[in-house]
């Protein structure tokens, strides 16, 4: 476990940085040009750039310009809670989720949707819509990080939160599973739509929420770089080096809770893109140096979710595919290529 | 003419309804009964021999294929020499039976049989007030849902026969279990019909399961007369065909019903024209909310948009929903007016064995007065 840099020449991680840049602009472009809706690309332009009223502008200013955004902000967060999940316990297979965060969210969502489907509490709600499943969702998050946040000021030891963290995660997921062994059919399907995943349901005053959240995550994420690396030499040694070892984790335990939190909850458990990307990013630039995978983690968090967004909307046909199918089935072979062309990816660690 | 065709309405909805309430148990009804040719009903065929009722199910679960199940039903207390599976040889009348779905309840009573009824699965959704009333002082037991279902309450009440609401292979599982116990099953498909007389002609399942026959025959003919008056009538007195657009999203998704389903038949019976006539599927199909959106701005009317009951609920799903035409012009109704406190919806219910009144309520909301002054009975407006 060391800090591994610059096994790349110089000069090209800018460079790499540079085509990433580019290449999410092209992709967030190409979300607006493309859907189930064929637009042609001029109207598309005049959509943006007029005020014409028309439905098109209405399709293309209301329905994808938000999915849009949406996609971006929740590939950057989900990338950067898991890098730092990994870097916290310096585990490859650690991701946002990990300590129990959507599975908090996921009890939550199901208490609303399962529980009280048939009972006076859905109705007494009635006008709320689908910001009852938000904010059930992020008290469900929130409740498990603050548990987890406890627990780390007792302990000492890291690994022993990581299961904690993993135990808490099964026992609500053995909770939702009762409350849907119970639940109505139809229940049911609400239920696992919201698994699921979608990114194109957000109002514009959610979209504000999930935007100032991740970016406040993302600036955590900026200032805790040094940490992150300090910490990659384990915790002993960071702590020797002068670190407020509970401090950092508490920090990053916080980051992570307002990244992964806020996508859960307006967005649902999106799986895959915490855990693929930062190690997609760790073998483009062959570095474990926080200062290069914070930023490209947020390049590539928001080009592979915003692509995952493009081929769910199975562009020409008017069906269309559950967002976390598609994160997982584009992801999975990008990671298996980039780790066997990589054969020694504990250096990264 | 109009005049004419409402009167004519009149009689046949008063005639539906004096069979509905019939207790006829006349031995002369237990007379031979096929289902004919003309039979709308797809997933069922009835045969009869000398020595018994041959029932046969056909793909009773969305998605089955080639799915038989054959059904031998016998006089009661008669010893049979039929050579088959002793679970599917059925002695009727049948006289203790389970409902696992609440449109069984409707075709039961209707027939006069609702004492027969001894457990139902969602007592709490049951719309009708004798039953709900019998449920509730504890003569009909709660069984539960789907994986959920209380084996021990099914063997205690020991029934003739378990009226299955199939959901496909993972519901087999228990119910192996149940019909090992020498618990008799069928699987009700009604629900899969895709022609709303053939939905209703299931109650001549439950003739033969009852030895009513008879009774069941001449209820499904009222029905399926008084059905295409309406029809007819309606074709022969509007011009214009108003589009109609189905459902709620479910987030960014919307499931929609396929133009070979229940409803896309009766909006075409009720002279109109739903979105996706044209589409064939035997389930619905996930289209992106843009697809939708961009269709739904040629709808006129605004149908079965899930349980809301206000307008500022749809808005509140999603706030995009509010710049669909029919929101704006208020055209929005759902099929809710007929819902007990407890959430059971009659037109689930009863709604099965009166395809003729959906039919009259989603006509006079396509042609406003097609009808004269008839009144909604299933359905009712979104404000």
């Amino acid at each position: 476990m060391s800090i591994k840099k610059n096994d790349l020449p110089g000069r090209s991680k800018p460079l790499i940085f540079i085509i990433m840049g580019f290449l999410l602009v092209l992709i967030f472009i190409l979300d607006l040009f493309l859907g189930s809706v064929n637009i042609r690309p001029a109207e598309v332009i005049r959509a943006i750039f007029r005020d014409t009223g028309s439905d098109i502008e209405t399709i293309v200013m209301q329905f994808r310009l938000p999915k849009a955004i949406t996609s971006v902000f929740v590939g950057i967060a989900l990338s950067l809670s898991g890098l730092q999940m990994q870097t916290i316990f310096r585990n490859p297979l650690a991701g946002p989720y990990i300590l129990g965060v959507s599975s908090g969210a996921s009890l939550g969502v199901a208490i609303v949707i399962l529980g009280f489907s048939s009972g006076l509490v859905l109705s007494g709600l009635q006008g709320f819509g689908n910001w009852i499943l938000v904010i059930s969702a992020w008290a469900g998050a929130g409740a498990v990080m603050m548990l987890i946040m406890f627990i780390s000021s007792r302990l000492r030891d890291i690994m022993t939160i990581l299961i904690l963290g993993i135990m808490l995660a099964s026992g609500l997921t053995a909770i939702v599973s009762i409350m849907q062994y119970f639940s109505s059919e139809s229940m049911l399907k609400a239920y696992v739509i919201w698994t699921m995943g979608s990114l194109g349901n957000l109002s514009s005053g959610q979209l504000n929420v999930l935007v100032i959240s991740v970016s406040t995550g993302i600036f955590i994420s900026i200032l805790s770089i040094k940490r992150l690396n300090a910490l990659l030499l384990g915790e002993n040694y960071a702590g020797s080096m002068g670190l407020n070892v509970k401090a950092s984790r508490t920090i990053v335990f916080v980051c992570t809770s307002i990244l992964a939190g806020s996508v859960t909850a307006f967005c649902g458990p999106i799986g895959f893109i915490g855990i693929a990307v930062p190690h997609i990013v760790r073998n483009i630039f062959k570095t474990s140096d926080h200062a290069i995978l914070v930023p490209g983690s947020i390049l590539a968090g928001g080009i592979v979710m915003t692509a995952s967004d493009i081929v769910s909307q199975l562009p020409g046909s008017e069906s269309v595919l559950p967002i976390n199918s598609v994160t997982s089935l584009i992801g999975i072979p990008v990671v298996i290529w980039i780790i066997l062309r990589n054969r020694n990816n504990s250096v990264l660690f | 003419m109009r005049a004419n065709g409402i009167s004519l309405f009149v009689v046949l909805l008063a005639f539906t309804i004096s069979c509905n309430n019939r207790k006829d148990n006349n031995p002369a009804d237990k007379q031979s009964s096929v289902t004919s040719s003309d039979s709308k009903a797809e997933r069922f065929s009835i045969e009869k021999n000398d020595s018994c009722t041959i029932l046969t199910i056909i793909d009773p679960w969305q998605g089955a294929e080639g799915v038989r199940h054959v059904y031998y039903l016998t006089e009661r207390g008669k010893t049979s020499s039929i050579k088959a599976d002793a679970s599917h040889i059925i002695p009727v009348p049948v006289r203790k039976i389970i409902c696992m779905s609440s449109t069984h309840i409707a075709m039961i009573s209707a027939l006069g049989e609702m004492e027969s009824i001894s457990g139902i699965s969602g007592t709490d959704y049951i719309y009708n007030t004798a039953l709900k009333l019998k449920a509730d002082d504890g003569l009909i037991s709660e069984i539960g849902y789907d994986s959920g279902i209380n084996s021990e309450m099914i063997l205690k009440l020991n029934p003739d026969l378990i009226m299955m609401y199939g959901i496909g292979s993972e519901s087999a599982g228990y119910v192996g279990k149940i019909s090992e116990l020498g618990i008799k099953i069928m699987y009700n498909a009604d629900y899969l019909e895709t022609d709303p007389l053939g939905k209703a002609e299931w109650i001549k399942v439950f003739g033969a399961l009852y030895g009513k026959e008879k009774l069941a025959d001449s209820i499904y003919n009222a029905i399926s007369k008084s059905y295409n008056d309406i029809k007819s009538y309606i074709s022969e007195n509007t011009v214009t065909r108003p589009a109609v657009l189905l459902g709620l999203p479910f987030r960014d998704t919307w499931f929609i019903s396929p133009g070979n389903s229940y409803i896309s038949t009766l909006i075409s019976d009720a002279g109109g024209t739903y979105l996706w006539q044209d589409t064939k599927s035997s389930a619905s199909m996930p289209f992106s909310l843009e697809t939708v959106y961009m269709k739904s701005l040629g709808a006129d009317y605004w149908l079965n948009a899930g349980t809301v009951s206000s307008k500022r609920e749809i808005a509140s799903f999603d706030p995009r929903l509010e710049k669909i035409p029919c929101y704006i012009s208020g055209e929005i109704y759902n099929n809710t007016k007929r819902t007990s406190p407890g959430g059971g919806n009659d037109y689930w219910e009863s709604g099965t064995l009166n395809p003729q009144i959906i039919l009259s309520d989603i006509a006079s909301i396509l042609h406003p007065g097609i009808l004269g002054d008839y009144e909604l009975y299933y359905y009712m407006k979104i404000e």
